[in-house]
C-alpha cells in the first residue's frame, strides 16, 4: 500500500508521496526539488549524490525512501544559507570545479570527513574521497581545497 | 577583418567580422549579438558555445570584462541558443572554442566601450581620446565620472561606423592572462544550484528511459509492454527506430524516474540480428592482421595495440524535448547546439544547458532524437535519461587501433628515418572520418625532425565509434612517443636531451620541453611532446612501476595568450588524469556481443588515490590564443606509460594488463 513518507530534510519536515522502494535520490530531486545531489550512476559507485544522512556521508541513490524515515538528511542545498560553508569557500578559492557535476558529492563527503576528523592527513583525505569519481580530473585541486577548508574551519 | 597580429597588439579595428551582423537596434547598447549593455548598465555576454567544463563561459567573462573595464564577476552570462546564422559554428570540438570566439567577443565589448566613451565625450564636449573607461564608468580629468547606465541610450544612438574601435593593448591588461577569478558559475556549482540537463527540463516533463539492445546491433523483434504499462505512473511505451530516433530501443515514458525504471524492467522484448558473438580481443587481432608488410629493413620496430575507450561523462547522456505540431524545443547538454538546430530545421529551438562533461560524446545527438520521438508520441515534454549502464554500454567509443612503428638508426642510436602504419576504424558518427586522409590529418602531428611516412588503413567499424578527446591524435601520438622513448632508451640517451636534439632550435616545443624539464626532477622519466591546435606542450612523468603509481607529472604549455590561467591549468590537469586513467587500467571490452563494463566500478577511471602530484607551467607567449582542451592527453598518456613501463617497451594501453 502506498502511504506518504515523512522525511526530515535540510532542517524541515517534508512529506513525499512515492512508493517506499523509491531511491531517496529520486524523492529528493523530483518530489522535493533538491537537485544538488546529482545522478551519476544509481549504484553507489560514483558519489555524485552524496548527502549527509544522520551526519555521515551516504549515497541516496542506493537508499530507499522507506529506509530514510526518521533520518536527518542534509543535501548540498542545506549546507549553508549563502554558499559560505568553509568547504564551499575553499572550493571557490581554489577554483576546483571544471564541469562541476560531481562537486556537490565531493563537498558533502569532505564536510562529513572534517566533522569527524578536523585535521586529516593527505592519506586520510584521499581515502575519504576514494569512491567519489571526478571525470574532469579536479583531484589535485580537491586535495588543496580540503587543506584550505581545514584552515578556514579553524 | 582583425588580423591575428591586430588582435595581439590591439590595433585599430575598422570592421568586426560577426556572422549574422549586428543585434537589433533598441534602447540597449548592443554592438553585436555577443555583447550588450542594458539601460541599468548591466553588461551581458552571450556565450555562443556550451560549457562542458572546458571553461568557455569563464573565458567569455574575462574577455568582455577586460574590454569593458569591469570585474569578471560583473559580467552577466547568457548561453546562446542554437543558431549558426547568428553565432557561427557553435561546436565544442577540435579545441576551437577559444580560438574562434575570443575575437568576436572581445571586439564586441571593445566596440561597446568605445561607443560609451564617445557618448560621454559628446556630452562633455571633449575629445574621446581624453576619456577612459574604468570600473564601469567613463572618466575625464575635468568631469565627474559617468556610469555606463547614464550613457547607454546615447551610445546606442551612435552609428558604430563613425567611431574608431581599439582593443585594450596587452600592456594595459588587468584580466587577460592575469585574473585570479575562478570559474564562471562556480557559486552555483558549490551550492548545487547549477542546472545541467535534467535540471533544465520544463516543469511537468515526463521522464523516459530506454530498453537498449542487449548486444551490438540487435533490433527488437517482439515487444510485450503489458506489464510495463501496468506499473503505476508509467504513461506510454514508445518504439524508437534508428537512426531517426537515435540508437534505437524501447522507451518507457513515466511520471517519475523510478516508475520509468520499473517499467523498463517489466518490458519483455525479444531481440534479433546484430553480432551476438562479437569479442574485442578478436577485433584487435583482426586489426593487427591487417597491418601492411614491414617496410624496408628497419633497425627497430614495435607494434602497439590500443583499446576501446568510453567517454563516461559524470552527467550521463540525457535530453528533453517538447514537440508541438511542427515546432520542436530542446533543452539538453549538447556540444554542438548550432549543428543540432541545423539538423532539426529552422523551426526548432535548441537551448544548451551546462554539461556535466562532454569529451566528444555530446557532439552526437542520439539522446535528443530519442527525446523528440518520445515527445512526439505522447504530446508532452519528455526528458530522456540514460542510466550509467546505458551510457557506458551504448557509447560511441574511441576506435581500437593497432600501430606498427619502425625506425632506422645511426651509429649513436639516433633515428634517421621512421614509418608509422596505423590500422583502425573510422568514426561511424561522422562521415568525413571514413576517409583515411581525414583520419591521418586528425592523428598525425609528429613534431620531430625525423623524416618518415605514415599510412592509415581503415577497416569497417564493428560498433559505434566517435570523437574522444584528442580524437586520433590520442592514438597516433601515444604510439609515436612511446616508440621514441624505446629508441632513446635503447641508445642510452637521456629522454629530454634526445628530444631536444630532434626539435628545431627556438621552437615552441623546445621552450616548453626545457620549461618542463627544469621542474621535473631526475630519474627514469617518461617524456612526450605535442604540437596541435596552435599550442605546444611537453609532459614529463615519474612513476613507481612496482606499485603501479604515477608519482609526479610536470607539464609546460604554450597556449598563446592564456586568457584565464587557472582554466588553462585545469584543462591540462584534466587531460593528465585522463592519461592516468587510461594507462593504469580504464578500457572498454566486448564479450559475447556486449560491452562488459557498466559503471565506474568496472570502467576503472582514476580515483583521487591514483592522482599524482601535478605541476602545470604556463609558458609566457605572444602567440595567438591556441586550443587546449585536447592538447595534453596524447603526450600525458605517452609520458605516463613510458614511466610506468620501467624500461620495457610500451606495447599497448593500458600498460601491464591485457588490451582488448
Amino acid at each position: 500500500m502506498r502511504v506518504p513518507y515523512r522525511l526530515h530534510v535540510n532542517g524541515r519536515r517534508q512529506v513525499v508521496d512515492v512508493p517506499g522502494d523509491t531511491p531517496l535520490l529520486w524523492a529528493l530531486r523530483e518530489d522535493l526539488g533538491l537537485t544538488g545531489p546529482r545522478y551519476g550512476c544509481g549504484v553507489g559507485a560514483c558519489g555524485a549524490c552524496v548527502s549527509l544522512i544522520d551526519g555521515t556521508a551516504q549515497r541516496p541513490c542506493v537508499q530507499t525512501v522507506e529506509d530514510s524515515r526518521g533520518s536527518r538528511i542534509t543535501t548540498i542545498e542545506g549546507l549553508s544559507e549563502h554558499g559560505d560553508h568553509p568547504v564551499q569557500r575553499a572550493w571557490l578559492e581554489l577554483d576546483v570545479a571544471q564541469c562541476g557535476y560531481c562537486q556537490p558529492g565531493q563537498i558533502m563527503t569532505v564536510v562529513a570527513l572534517l566533522a569527524e576528523n578536523p585535521d586529516p592527513t593527505d592519506t586520510e583525505i584521499d581515502e575519504a574521497l576514494r569512491d567519489n569519481v571526478c571525470r574532469c580530473g579536479t583531484y589535485p585541486r580537491i586535495r588543496a581545497a580540503v587543506r584550505r577548508a581545514v584552515e578556514l574551519t579553524r | 577583418m582583425i588580423t591575428r597580429r591586430g588582435f595581439l597588439t590591439g590595433a585599430l579595428v575598422v570592421a568586426v567580422p560577426i556572422p549574422g551582423g549586428t543585434a537589433p537596434a533598441g534602447t540597449e547598447l548592443a554592438p553585436t549579438v555577443f555583447v550588450r549593455v542594458d539601460r541599468r548598465g548591466r553588461v551581458v555576454a552571450t556565450v555562443p558555445r556550451p560549457d562542458t567544463g572546458q571553461g568557455v563561459r569563464t573565458m567569455a567573462a574575462v574577455l568582455v570584462a577586460e574590454e569593458l573595464a569591469i570585474g569578471v564577476d560583473d559580467v552577466t552570462l547568457e548561453q546562446a541558443p542554437g543558431d549558426t546564422a547568428a553565432y557561427g559554428s557553435q561546436a565544442v570540438a577540435n579545441s576551437t572554442s577559444s580560438r574562434v570566439i575570443a575575437q568576436p567577443l572581445r571586439s564586441a565589448a571593445a566596440t561597446a566601450r568605445c561607443l560609451l566613451i564617445a557618448a560621454a565625450a559628446a556630452r562633455w564636449a571633449v575629445p574621446a581620446e581624453e576619456c577612459t573607461a574604468r570600473d564601469g564608468r567613463v572618466r575625464h580629468p575635468s568631469h565627474r565620472p559617468l556610469p555606463y547606465r547614464d550613457l547607454v541610450v546615447a551610445a546606442a544612438a551612435i552609428d558604430p561606423a563613425t567611431v574608431p574601435v581599439t582593443l585594450t593593448p596587452p600592456e594595459k591588461w588587468r584580466l587577460i592572462g592575469r585574473t585570479r577569478a575562478g570559474r564562471a558559475d562556480a557559486r552555483d556549482i558549490v551550492t548545487g544550484r547549477a542546472r545541467y540537463g535534467a535540471e533544465s527540463a520544463p516543469d511537468g516533463s515526463l521522464i523516459a528511459v530506454v530498453a537498449r539492445p542487449p548486444w551490438i546491433g540487435a533490433r527488437p523483434e517482439t515487444v510485450d509492454d503489458t506489464a510495463a504499462l501496468a506499473v503505476p505512473d508509467v504513461v506510454a511505451v514508445v518504439r524508437l527506430d534508428p537512426p531517426a530516433a537515435g540508437q534505437g530501443g524501447i522507451a518507457v515514458v513515466a511520471r517519475s524516474m523510478h516508475a520509468a525504471l520499473r517499467g523498463r524492467a517489466a518490458l519483455t522484448v525479444t531481440w534479433s540480428g546484430g553480432t551476438p558473438a562479437a569479442d574485442s580481443r578478436v577485433w584487435l587481432d583482426e586489426l593487427e592482421a591487417a597491418l601492411p608488410a614491414v617496410p624496408g629493413t628497419p633497425d627497430l620496430q614495435r607494434v602497439v595495440r590500443l583499446p576501446l575507450l568510453a567517454h563516461a561523462p559524470m552527467e550521463p547522456m540525457n535530453a528533453t524535448a517538447h514537440v508541438t505540431g511542427s515546432a520542436v524545443k530542446v533543452w539538453a547538454p549538447v556540444q554542438d547546439p548550432g549543428g543540432l538546430r541545423n539538423q532539426l530545421g529552422a523551426t526548432a529551438q535548441v537551448f544548451p544547458t551546462l554539461a556535466g562533461g562532454g569529451f566528444g560524446r555530446r557532439i552526437e545527438t542520439d539522446a535528443v532524437m530519442e527525446a523528440i520521438a518520445c515527445s512526439r508520441a505522447v504530446g508532452q515534454p519528455v526528458s530522456v535519461r540514460w542510466t550509467r549502464d546505458d551510457d557506458t554500454r551504448h557509447d560511441s567509443y574511441r576506435p581500437m587501433s593497432v600501430h606498427r612503428l619502425t625506425a632506422t638508426l645511426d651509429a649513436t642510436g639516433m633515428p634517421t628515418g621512421r614509418t608509422h602504419q596505423v590500422v583502425t576504424w573510422p568514426l561511424t558518427v561522422s562521415p568525413p572520418f571514413a576517409n583515411p586522409i581525414v583520419v591521418r590529418a586528425s592523428g598525425d602531428h609528429f613534431p620531430y625532425t625525423v623524416p618518415g611516412t605514415v599510412s592509415v588503413t581503415l577497416r569497417p567499424a564493428p560498433l559505434r565509434t566517435g570523437f574522444w578527446r584528442a580524437v586520433y591524435a590520442g592514438q597516433f601520438g601515444y604510439a609515436e612517443e612511446c616508440f621514441l622513448s624505446e629508441i632513446a632508451r635503447r641508445g642510452g640517451h637521456d629522454q629530454v636531451e634526445f628530444r631536444r636534439r630532434l626539435l628545431p632550435a627556438d621552437s615552441r616545443l623546445r621552450r616548453v620541453l626545457d620549461a618542463a624539464s627544469a621542474r621535473a626532477g631526475t630519474g627514469d622519466l617518461g617524456v612526450a611532446c605535442h604540437l596541435d591546435y596552435g599550442s605546444a606542450i611537453a609532459v614529463i612523468a615519474r612513476a613507481d612501476p612496482g606499485a603501479r603509481r604515477v608519482l609526479r607529472v610536470t607539464a609546460a604549455v604554450d597556449v598563446g595568450i592564456p586568457v584565464h590561467p587557472s582554466g588553462v591549468k585545469a584543462q591540462v590537469e584534466g587531460a593528465i588524469l585522463d592519461a592516468v586513467s587510461t594507462v593504469l587500467g580504464a578500457q572498454v571490452t566486448v564479450r559475447d556481443g556486449a560491452v562488459v563494463q557498466s559503471s565506474f566500478r568496472d570502467y576503472a577511471w582514476a580515483r583521487i588515490t591514483d592522482c599524482p602530484e601535478i605541476e602545470v607551467i604556463v609558458v609566457p607567449s605572444e602567440a595567438p590564443i591556441g586550443g587546449l582542451g585536447e592538447l595534453a592527453f596524447p603526450p600525458a598518456a605517452a609520458a605516463i606509460a613510458s614511466a610506468l613501463a620501467a624500461g620495457a617497451p610500451v606495447t599497448g594501453m593500458p600498460v601491464g594488463v591485457p588490451v582488448g
